[in-house]
């Protein structure tokens, strides 16, 4: 950028400042979350906080893991792992039909897929409930997966990334011969990688946070979600913070992991999905 | 490329741990969908147990001790068992109903089995487990209880383990250095409202904080607030017949209105932030100087946490006579038309709650008392014996059971926004008619 | 439109338009199985069941429109509705306005920086919903949370709040919640945009003398408009659904403070079994929420031509 030369102008210093601080504040919980799972209950009912922890304790770590922790994390992703590679492939052949071809129904079934992008998600809640228990699907990963896969977004997103595939290179195999489905996994398929990369992303995102389906699909203590898992311990031990924090902070790190492993396809994601089509 | 690549080897390390994943967990799944209630496969019989946190019910180490003992009798019949909590249990329930996918057996109170699930028609029948025998042993202890596990319609949808009656606790140290054990009665623990209130002023003056919680934060616990209110000025929650709400009666607002100015004065807290569980633990902790949600369960519970007496006491009565809520729990079966599988959680109840010797165990297990009088001192010659004897001489104490009448799942919502509004200052009786106006409303 | 002017141009391109469609479907129909069996049924069930009784042990029984005049007619459905209406006016706005200033900020920031801030400001999204709300949970708390203690240290406060358990309060932090866990994707989108404003208009403005709120609101503002339209709808719907951080911390009390119409179905649904009325209610938010993108939609379009 080449105005990027500028004068150290009094606004520009306090924005710094104020960016700084602001940083700080949106990091602190996470903070909080990890150091105060380390910390002895006296230190967490001290009625001044320790900033930092004193005298580091596993104990709560020890306390969360008998219970099936490790269960619950590992049940999240497995319905996100499975949810995001059913998601990704539906959406991306869907994606690229909306975007590249013409056919009969396409206008309807867009706006339908839009307009059900905007509708909360929460209140086919209980009509979903029947239908999974009429499919026998209750108290199972798959009455949390299977919604998961048919929620539009995706759809969207990929019929962004698939805009942008020449719609010449499309002819030219075409008049190769090749077919459809080669078409798509040869030409289609490889220019749409970001995309599927940003989908893939947020479908772990969203199975993170999806805490109301999960609430009301799943009931075993062996099939919860570590969210519900979390809430779970919130409801039995309330004030008892360094368990909750340990909680925290195993449902946050593997999908922190992933947000800065992969962040740079986060920031194509939003970006993508973000222009109207 | 690189990213590609990434994104790619992600994907396959998901996809192959979902591979074993997927293993793993539809193994656990019977083939062709699963339901939580079990199976009937050839000879062996599979039932489902869920239980709310009911002393070391809560504890797998306990549960699976007795389901040992039943299979060493009975090894056809297959028991699993699911914990709940008082947060999230009651939806997972709901889920469960709506879903066609309940346990077999279920342990808890008559406010669920009875006016809730056994009221829509959902429980089995248990007139077969009460028999005669039963019927005679429960019925010497209280008489309360047999009409707490009948429905309206006079079916029986519970079957009764044990029974306590609620009280509240002390934090004896703290009174003592206060110098508020004046008020108290120690021979009876028993205390006045009067004296209460000196002994909260006490407290203040020797400068501890937080006296005592009126939490209102919702979910259980409810027993507590509602006796303390009932019992300062002698009111009642219901009408004799349990028609109909009366916490709008002269005595309940003179109870409540005093409670409000309590709370101005900073003697007691109103706290709708926090519910029963943490209430307890700010007790345990040594935050809040009493506790209204204590009993012999809790003090078992919480006996590791205390760095002081905790001391349990009745609640202040204007007489000096408190009448305590009292608790009952016991098994109910949901009915799901299985009547191989009706039968083994009959069995299952049977060998639970009645056979001589798992029976007392089964009492002791929840720190509350057996609804048998057969079964006689569970706790004899054991070392909670002299504990278990102060909460047993509560039991004389309590009230009437009060909990059979219609919409208290509405009433309890509406109760935790009462009290919501009068710790925010709202007008005492008109808080109080809103509530009985809507509750009323929900009895059926 | 494409289609119907093939349609009239002859026989042949109606063929090719068959097969065209033939071979999209065989293309959506993966999708569309989950689409249809997992979002769309349970949508026409759920606008069918808002026309029954519906509860838990027996047949549904036909009421018509009974359960919206219920709904018309309940004191804590208006409350619900006024309080998340109050979450979408005061979230959506300072969510936006604040994601803007941020993202114009640090736009112009070295990339390392850039990338730090944006990873900074999206963290509490990934961190998952009920781990943020548990840590506020512990922060807000009466009688040992950081915010009553740092309160007191500065002397903003005497004595502890009752942060949750206050109604003048608990709203208030609800949002302040809500609005950290929503700004993330905002800054991103918009730091993205900015970065796409051409460069030779500011610079023109620039040389004209146009100071640089000016040039802010002439150049950079028009441009970045579908951006925010994009941003006013995705936060506006966000905060319709705000639901995990009331049922975690306050269960919508004190006194129906922190009711919410997201929260105040599952309570009824789920607590009451009243299916026929949460989905009644389900299908009112749907459409509340559909009517204010489209207005947003509307607005934001004008403005721009």
């Amino acid at each position: 950028m080449n105005s990027s030369v500028r004068k150290r102008t009094p606004y520009r210093i306090v924005s710094a400042v104020i960016m700084a601080l602001l940083a700080i504040f949106f990091v602190f919980p996470l903070y909080w979350i990890f150091t105060g799972s380390v910390k002895t209950a006296a230190a967490i009912n001290a009625p001044a906080p320790q900033w930092f922890p004193m005298e580091p304790t596993m104990t709560n770590y020890n306390k969360l893991f008998s219970n099936p922790a490790l269960l619950w994390l590992f049940n999240t992703i497995f319905i996100a792992v499975v949810a995001m590679a059913i998601t990704c492939l539906t959406s991306a052949m869907a994606g690229y039909v909306l975007a590249k071809k013409r056919f009969y129904g396409r206008a309807l079934l867009f706006t339908l897929i839009v307009c059900a992008m905007a509708l909360p998600k929460q209140v086919i809640l209980i009509p979903l409930l029947r239908e999974m228990s009429a499919l026998r699907l209750h108290d199972t990963l798959w009455a949390v997966i299977l919604p998961t896969v048919g929620w539009p977004f995706g759809v969207f997103l990929m019929k962004q990334f698939s805009e942008g595939i020449p719609t010449e290179m499309l002819e030219a195999a075409r008049i190769d011969g090749s077919g459809e489905a080669r078409t798509f996994v040869s030409i289609v398929l490889p220019m749409v990688k970001p995309g599927i990369g940003a989908l893939a992303i947020f479908t772990f995102i969203t199975v993170w946070n999806d805490y109301f389906m999960q609430l009301i699909m799943l009931n075993s203590n062996t099939k919860l979600t570590i969210s519900l898992g979390l809430a779970q311990l919130q409801a039995e031990m309330a004030t008892d913070f360094g368990l909750i924090m340990a909680g925290a902070s195993v449902a946050a790190i593997p999908i922190l992991t992933v947000f800065i492993c992969f962040q740079k396809y986060f920031t194509q994601g939003i970006t993508m999905g973000a222009v109207k089509g | 490329m690189k990213k590609f690549l990434a994104v790619f080897l992600v994907l396959a390390m998901a996809l192959s741990l979902a591979a074993c994943g997927g293993a793993g967990t539809s193994s656990s799944q019977p083939a062709g969908g699963s339901s939580s209630g079990g199976e009937t496969t050839g000879s062996k019989t599979a039932i489902t147990l869920w239980t709310y946190p009911i002393g070391n019910w809560q504890k797998a180490e306990t549960v699976d001790q007795f389901i040992a003992a039943f299979n060493a009798e009975y090894p056809d019949i297959e028991v699993t068992v699911e914990y709940l909590d008082y947060t999230n249990g009651d939806d997972k329930v709901t889920t469960a109903i709506e879903a066609n996918n309940t346990p077999d057996i279920i342990f808890e109170g008559p406010e669920r089995l009875v006016s809730n699930w056994g009221a829509k028609g959902l429980m089995v029948d248990l007139a077969d487990l009460w028999d005669e025998e039963a019927l005679a042993d429960i019925s010497a202890v209280s008489e309360a209880v047999v009409n707490a596990c009948k429905g309206s319609d006079g079916v029986y949808y519970e079957y009764p383990l044990c029974m306590t009656a609620h009280c509240m606790a002390i934090n004896y140290e703290l009174f003592e250095a206060a110098g508020a054990l004046q008020y108290i009665d120690q021979d009876t623990r028993s205390w006045t409202t009067d004296n209460f209130v000196k002994a909260l002023q006490a407290l203040k003056d020797y400068g501890q904080g937080i006296n005592t919680i009126v939490y209102c934060g919702g979910q259980g616990g409810d027993q507590g607030t509602r006796a303390l209110v009932n019992n300062l000025c002698s009111g009642t929650y219901t009408n004799a017949d349990h028609t109909a709400y009366t916490a709008n009666s002269p005595e309940n607002i003179e109870a409540l209105q005093l409670l409000a100015d309590l709370n101005s004065q900073g003697l007691v807290t109103f706290d709708p932030g926090i519910q029963a569980s943490e209430e307890l633990q700010l007790f345990a902790n040594g935050t809040a100087a009493m506790t209204l949600a204590w009993n012999a369960s809790n003090e078992a519970s919480y006996a590791e946490q205390v760095s002081f007496t905790p001391y349990a006491m009745n609640f202040p009565s204007d007489d000096g006579v408190a009448e305590l809520c009292g608790g009952i729990w016991g098994f109910g079966i949901f009915d799901n038309g299985d009547d191989a599988r009706i039968q083994a959680a009959k069995t299952f109840i049977e060998f639970i709650a009645d056979n001589a010797e798992q029976g007392p165990a089964s009492v002791a297990a929840t720190g509350f008392f057996p609804v048998r009088a057969s079964f006689g001192n569970v706790y004899e010659g054991t070392e909670d014996a002299d504990r278990m004897a102060t909460f047993a001489s509560f039991l004389p104490n309590m009230g009437d059971y009060y909990n059979v009448i219609g919409g208290w799942t509405q009433q309890r919502t509406n109760w935790w926004n009462m009290l919501q509004e009068i710790g925010n200052g709202a007008d005492v009786t008109t808080a109080a008619n809103a509530f009985v106006e809507a509750s009323n409303a929900e009895i059926a | 439109m494409a289609s119907k002017r093939n349609n009239g141009s002859g026989g042949t391109s109606h063929a090719l338009m068959v097969k065209e469609t033939i071979s999209a479907y065989l293309f959506l129909l993966p999708f569309l199985i989950f689409f249809v069996g997992f979002v769309l049924i349970p949508m026409v069930m759920c606008l069918r069941t808002s026309f029954f009784d519906s509860t838990m042990g027996r047949a549904d029984i036909f009421v018509g429109l009974q359960n919206y005049v219920t709904m018309w007619n309940d004191e804590i459905f208006r409350k619900a509705l006024l309080n998340t209406v109050i979450i979408v006016v005061v979230a959506v706005p300072t969510v936006t306005a604040f994601s803007l200033w941020v993202a114009s900020v640090i736009y112009q920031m070295g990339g390392r920086l850039r990338s730090f801030y944006r990873c900074i400001f999206y963290l509490p999204v990934v961190t998952g919903t009920v781990a943020v709300t548990v840590v506020w949970k512990w922060m807000f708390n009466y009688y040992y949370g950081l915010v009553n203690y740092l309160g007191k240290t500065v002397g903003a406060i005497e004595n502890n709040v009752n942060w949750l358990g206050n109604e003048k309060t608990a709203l208030w932090c609800i949002i302040l919640i809500l609005f950290t866990t929503s700004i993330g994707q905002p800054i991103v989108l918009y730091v993205s945009a900015l970065g796409n404003v051409d460069p030779s208009l500011v610079e023109a403005a620039e040389v004209d003398g146009a100071t640089n709120l000016q040039t802010f609101w002439r150049i950079k503002w028009p441009q970045v408009m579908p951006t925010t339209l994009y941003i006013l709808v995705i936060t506006t719907i966000n905060s319709f659904q705000c639901f995990a951080l009331i049922q975690l911390l306050t269960s919508g009390g004190p006194n129906h403070s922190t009711d919410t119409i997201m929260y105040y179905i599952y309570y009824k649904a789920f607590k009451l079994f009243e299916y026929g009325y949460g989905n009644a209610m389900g299908v009112f938010l749907a459409v509340v929420i559909a009517l204010f993108s489209a207005v947003q939609f509307l607005v934001a379009g004008k403005n721009n031509e």
